[in-house]
């Protein structure tokens, strides 16, 4: 049932209305167009006993597990990529610090078919992936069966449904029809799969825009519970035509990141003691920020 | 082939990405890890395989960047790209046979190139590991359907194991089983080592020593293995880079951002400078390359 009232509401809200103590969730984002000031609002307003569903939800969940508010996760892959390792899920499943984790793994492609399956509401979808790997035999939610029609080994797949999917793109209008450009990693199918979808968007734009190119729009409005407007969400990571990587940042974070008071330190500077988002941007530094803006212009412009 | 200048001065990190430049052939598609890897296939683009297309698993396929891919989700994977799509369509189209070349890395690989990026045993188990990786990700997808695979991976008596603690990406499993279980794709087919390259056996599809990297002895390979490999009676030497090709990773990696040890020191002021140099050295270099067309078609 899709949320039935005004869909603009703040980030704050969306997630007090959609998001409780135990709930499943997944994010969208790929390597860049990580959500990450959605993660920072979750551990401000401190929800627990989360189930992460994700293909690689990299600063998401690693910061979510960091903070202690995540019992499971079903995943592809965490960590930083180019920018380095994902010390508080290192920290959490090596150690037990702050928590011991569940920890069911797939694949990015298995993932992203989890989702697919959830989208069409079906119970499970079968892969060619997995087969001859350790991952099943870690994974007993994983079935591999002869393929009624041709006998040949097939691995079959859970369809995943989160309680509720954040999905950040580029463009949305105040109904919740979302465009993206470039990349849509999985957002699609997350966005269908979940009981409830809240989109956020780098810019809230009208209806008429959305019509003009309606082959961008990924999500329909009728898959979305509530629009946020919410510019830089995935900063330090990258938007395609909007902004670039800060990786320098990222570097000073990872540094931060590889101990355990470090992390908390840093939690409490750019998450705790701001009050949202805004403070972030603001903690960053809107030139900085700008800057990141206008050399990715220079590389791919909208037209 | 003949008139070659190979270049006097390279370092080692040139050396891998030049020869895993040469494992890829014109109009070839190759499914691409970032760093290394992704930097041999765009120097293959850029010299012998200009039809090439590679794609990054966040949906990406044929970009024609003018700067470094941070990342695999990084914006310079959508830039200049011939499709950008989603995630599942994309690796559906690996699983559906489309991709001739993947590109691995790992922790650990044994002698049949079976993979280990999700956790290291230590003295526990896969509950309780020494070192949790990060996991497959897209890997034991790439390595399932690609037509071929080529593995990254520094030669270390670590990572060189009789047996991996946990197989994330099958290579040719026991030399029987990848058959058996009818996965889409053939397996590994090359080992780039910073010391060496392995490729493996056709009947026993068991892992031997092919080729030397300049001034590397046999024993220099074998005692930084955990188990004992054949070695080809056709032992070859790598050839070292070429002065062009290394003219090539230093214009699409100025910094060493993967090369080198660069993002370290990396500041902000640098970073913007590097984006903003690169906009135009490697813009240059797509002219000087790959044509006028091409250009054009990036600087729009």
């Amino acid at each position: 049932m899709v949320f039935d009232g005004e869909k603009m509401m703040e980030l704050s809200e969306a997630l007090k209305k959609f998001l409780s103590n135990g709930a499943s969730l997944s994010f969208s984002g790929m390597g860049g167009e990580q959500c990450v000031a959605h993660a920072y609002e979750i551990v401000r307003l401190g929800v627990r006993d989360l189930t992460l569903i994700g293909d690689s939800p990299c600063e998401a969940a690693d910061v979510l597990i960091g903070a202690g508010l995540v019992k499971k996760v079903e995943v592809g892959w965490i960590g930083y990529a180019v920018a380095g390792i994902a010390y508080n899920y290192r920290r959490a499943v090596e150690q037990g610090i702050p928590n011991k984790i569940e920890v069911e793994e797939y694949t990015n492609y298995t993932m992203g078919l989890r989702f697919l399956a959830g989208a069409m509401d079906i119970p499970f979808i079968p892969t060619k992936s997995l087969l001859g790997s350790d991952i099943p035999n870690y994974n007993s939610r994983i079935k591999i069966v002869d393929d009624p029609y041709t006998n040949e080994p097939v691995a079959l797949l859970p369809a995943a449904k989160p309680d509720l999917a954040i999905v950040h793109v580029h463009k949305a209008d105040p109904e919740g029809n979302a465009q993206m450009l470039g990349f849509s990693s999985n957002a699609e199918n997350i966005a269908r799969a979940a009981k409830h979808t809240i989109v956020t968007c780098e810019e809230i734009v009208s209806t008429e825009e959305i019509r003009r190119r309606p082959n961008l729009t990924l999500i329909p409005q009728y898959c979305v519970d509530a629009v946020v407007e919410l510019p830089f969400a995935c900063h330090p990571w990258n938007m395609p035509y909007y902004y670039a990587y800060d990786i320098p940042f990222h570097m000073k974070q990872m540094d931060a990141f590889r101990t355990r008071e470090g992390f908390l330190k840093w939690l409490e500077d750019w998450c705790l003691t701001c009050e949202d988002h805004f403070e972030y941007c603001k903690k960053v530094g809107w030139d900085r920020l700008n800057k990141l803006a206008r050399i990715e212009r220079k590389f791919m412009k909208i037209e | 082939m003949e008139n070659k200048k190979y270049a006097k001065d390279y370092t080692l990190s040139e050396l891998m990405v030049a020869a895993t430049s040469r494992e890829i052939k014109d109009r070839e598609t190759i499914f691409a890890g970032v760093g290394l890897p992704c930097l041999g296939a765009l120097t293959a683009l850029l010299t012998h395989a200009p039809r090439a297309i590679i794609a990054t698993e966040g949906g990406c396929i044929g970009p024609l960047p003018k700067r470094l891919l941070l990342g695999i989700g990084d914006n310079a994977c959508a830039e200049n790209a011939i499709c950008t799509t989603s995630l599942w369509r994309l690796f559906s189209d690996l699983q559906r046979g489309y991709f001739d070349v993947g590109m691995l890395g790992g922790a650990q690989v044994d002698k049949y190139g079976n993979l280990n990026s999700t956790a290291i045993f230590g003295k526990g188990s896969y509950l309780n590991p020494a070192v949790r990786l990060p996991g497959s990700g897209g890997a034991n997808d790439i390595a399932s359907s690609a037509k071929r695979t080529i593995i990254m991976i520094p030669l270390d008596k670590r990572k060189f194991v009789e047996k991996v603690d946990y197989i994330t990406s099958p290579g040719h499993i026991d030399g029987k089983m990848r058959e058996k279980l009818k996965l889409r794709g053939g397996g590994p087919s090359a080992v780039i080592t910073d010391k060496c390259i392995f490729r493996f056996d056709k009947n026993t599809k068991e892992m031997y020593l092919d080729a030397l990297f300049p001034g590397v002895t046999i024993d220099d390979v074998l005692s930084n293995m955990s188990f004992e490999i054949k070695v080809s009676p056709n032992l070859r030497t790598v050839e070292p880079p070429t002065e062009e090709e290394v003219q090539i990773i230093r214009t699409l990696d100025p910094k060493g951002i993967y090369t080198g040890d660069g993002l370290s020191k990396l500041t902000f002021e640098d970073y913007i400078q590097m984006l903003e140099d690169s906009y135009r050295n490697i813009g240059k270099l797509y002219i000087i390359k790959l044509g006028r067309q091409a250009f054009e078609r990036c600087s729009k």
